[in-house]
C-alpha cells in the first residue's frame, strides 16, 4: 500500500469532514449572525435569552453537547441524526463565539455614520441592513476564520457519532494495515489542505468585497 | 409663511438646560447661520428640529406643520431636512456614487438607474461627478464635504443643516465651502448653517443667530453684530479684534 493508496483510501473521508464542517460553520453563521443583530438592536426580552445561549455554548465541552443531544436527547423521546446533532453542538458553539466577532465588528462601526444614516430618514432596521451589517462583515473576516478553522478542527468528533470522517476512516485502516505512522501523517496532510482550502475560500469572497481603507491586512 | 418656525424650544439634560427657549424662524430660499461659543447647543438644536434629539418643550413648525408631535412622522420630516455632519460622516464601504444613492433607493425607492442619474446629477452640480467610483478613504476633507452635500441634495430636501463645514477645513477648502453654499443660495435651496466661522457666516448668511448658554442674545446681520451692539458677549464674540473661536 503506497502513500497514495492510503490518500485515496482516506479521502471517502475527507468529504464527511468537509459536509461536517461546512454544515456547521453555515449554522455558526447564521445564529452569530442572527444573535449579534438581535443584540444590536436592544431588544429587551431577548437580552436574557442571548446571554443563557452565549453562557452555555461557550461553557460547556463540545463533546459533553454532542453526547447530551445526541446520546441524550433520544431518552427524551427525541431522535437526532448524527449530522444534525454535529450542528447543535459545534455550530451551535461557534455561533457562540461568531456573534462575539461581529459585536465587536459592530461596536467598531463609525457612530456618526449610523447618526447620519438616521439623518436622512432610514429606519433602524435599514440602518443595520445598509450600513452596519456590511461594515461588520468585511472587519469580522480576520475572526471568522479563527472560527471557522476552529469548527474544522473540531469535525473530528463527528466520529464519535458515526459519521466516517477523515479519522473514522484512518483508524480503521490503522486497524487493518498497522500503518500508523503514514496513516496519520496523510490525516495530518489532509486536514492541512482542507483547512487552507477554507482559508483562500474565505479570502476570495472577501477580495470581491473589498474596500479601499476600510480593513487592512 | 416660514418654511420652519421655532418657537420656545427647550431642551434639557437632567436638570440642565441646553437649550432655553429658542425662537426664530427661517424663509422659504434663505440662509441663517448659528453663531455662539462651544457648548452653547448649536448641535444640539440641529438635532431637536430633525428629532435626532426629543426636545423637551416648544414647538416647531415645518411648513405650518408642528413636527414636535407624538404622532409626527419623524422618518418623512427627516428625508426634507438634508444634514451635512462636520465630519462628513459618508458611509465608508461605500463609494461616492453608492454614499449618494442610498437615500433616493432607499426612501423614494427609486430604481438604481434612476438613483444613479440623480445622484450624477447632484455629484456634477457640486464638481464631483469624476469621483464617483472613489472611496471615502481616497477623498480629500473639502472633496468629502462636497460629496455628502451631494448626498444631502439627493433627497430634494426642503432646507439643508450645516453643523459646522468648515471647522475640519484649510482655509482655502473653507472658502471653497463658502462658494458652494452661496451657489446653492442662488439655486434657491434654504440653509441653516452652523458655525464658528465668522467668515464663512459673513459670506452666505442673511443673518447670523448669537446662541449663548441656551438663548438666542442676538438675531441680525453680520455687519451690524459686529459693529452695532453694545452688549459685551457680543462684542467679545464678534466685535473687531474678537479672537477667532
Ligand atoms: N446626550 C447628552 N447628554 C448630556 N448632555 C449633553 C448631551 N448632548 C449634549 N450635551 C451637552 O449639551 C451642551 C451643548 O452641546 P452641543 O453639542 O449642542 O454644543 P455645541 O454648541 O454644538 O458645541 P460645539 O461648538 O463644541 O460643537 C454641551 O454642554 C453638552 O455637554
Ligand atoms: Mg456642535
Amino acid at each position: 500500500m503506497t502513500f497514495v493508496d492510503i490518500i485515496a483510501a482516506l479521502s471517502k473521508g475527507a468529504a464527511y469532514t468537509v459536509g461536517v464542517t461546512v454544515a456547521c460553520i453555515a449554522t455558526g453563521f447564521t445564529v452569530g449572525l442572527a444573535v449579534a443583530v438581535i443584540r444590536r438592536l436592544g431588544w429587551r426580552f431577548a437580552a436574557p435569552l442571548t446571554n443563557v445561549y452565549l453562557a452555555v455554548f461557550r461553557g460547556v465541552p463540545m463533546l459533553v453537547l454532542l453526547f447530551m443531544v445526541f446520546f441524550g436527547l433520544p431518552s427524551l423521546g427525541i431522535q437526532v441524526p448524527p449530522l444534525a446533532a454535529m450542528m447543535l453542538s459545534l455550530g451551535l458553539i461557534s455561533g457562540a463565539y461568531l456573534s462575539e466577532v461581529f459585536r465587536g465588528a459592530l461596536n467598531a462601526v463609525e457612530p456618526d455614520e449610523i447618526l447620519a444614516a438616521q439623518a436622512m430618514g432610514l429606519t433602524r432596521w435599514q440602518t443595520l441592513r445598509c450600513i452596519e451589517l456590511p461594515q461588520m462583515l468585511r472587519a469580522s473576516v480576520p475572526g471568522m476564520i479563527n472560527e471557522f478553522t476552529t469548527v474544522l478542527k473540531y469535525s473530528p468528533f463527528a466520529y464519535t457519532v458515526g459519521i466516517p470522517e477523515i479519522m473514522k476512516q484512518a483508524t480503521a485502516l490503522v486497524s487493518t494495515t498497522m500503518r500508523g505512522v503514514e496513516i496519520y501523517l496523510a490525516v495530518g496532510l489532509m486536514y492541512f489542505s482542507i483547512y487552507w482550502m477554507l482559508v483562500l475560500g474565505v479570502w476570495t469572497i472577501e477580495r470581491c468585497f473589498r474596500v479601499p481603507g476600510l480593513t487592512h491586512r | 409663511m416660514a418654511l420652519l418656525e421655532v418657537r420656545h424650544l427647550k431642551k434639557t439634560f437632567g436638570d440642565r438646560a441646553v437649550l432655553d427657549g429658542i425662537s426664530f424662524d427661517l424663509e422659504e430660499g434663505g440662509i441663517k447661520a448659528i453663531m455662539g461659543p462651544s457648548g452653547c447647543g448649536k448641535s444640539t438644536l440641529l438635532r431637536c428640529i430633525n428629532r435626532l434629539i426629543e426636545p423637551t418643550s416648544g414647538s416647531i413648525l415645518f411648513r405650518g406643520q408642528e413636527v414636535t408631535g407624538r404622532d409626527t412622522d419623524v422618518r418623512a420630516l427627516r428625508q426634507m431636512i438634508g444634514f451635512v455632519f462636520q465630519n462628513y460622516a459618508l458611509y465608508r464601504h461605500l463609494c461616492v456614487l453608492d454614499n449618494v444613492t442610498v437615500g433616493p433607493r432607499k426612501l423614494k425607492r427609486m430604481s438604481r438607474r434612476e438613483a444613479e442619474g440623480k445622484a450624477l446629477h447632484e455629484l456634477q452640480r457640486l464638481n464631483v461627478a469624476d469621483l464617483r467610483h472613489s472611496f471615502p478613504s481616497q477623498l480629500s476633507g473639502g472633496q468629502k464635504q462636497r460629496v455628502a452635500i451631494a448626498r444631502a441634495l439627493a433627497m430634494d430636501p426642503a432646507v439643508l443643516f450645516f453643523d459646522e463645514p468648515t471647522s475640519a477645513l484649510d482655509p482655502v477648502m473653507a472658502r471653497e465651502v463658502a462658494a458652494v453654499i452661496n451657489q446653492l443660495h442662488s439655486e434657491n435651496v434654504t440653509v441653516l448653517c452652523v458655525t464658528h466661522d465668522f467668515e464663512l457666516a459673513r459670506s452666505v448668511a442673511d443673518r447670523i443667530i448669537f446662541l449663548r448658554d441656551g438663548r438666542i442674545r442676538a438675531e441680525d446681520t453680520a455687519d451690524n453684530l459686529r459693529n452695532h451692539y453694545d452688549d459685551h458677549e457680543i462684542r467679545t464674540f464678534f466685535g473687531p479684534g474678537a479672537a477667532p473661536v
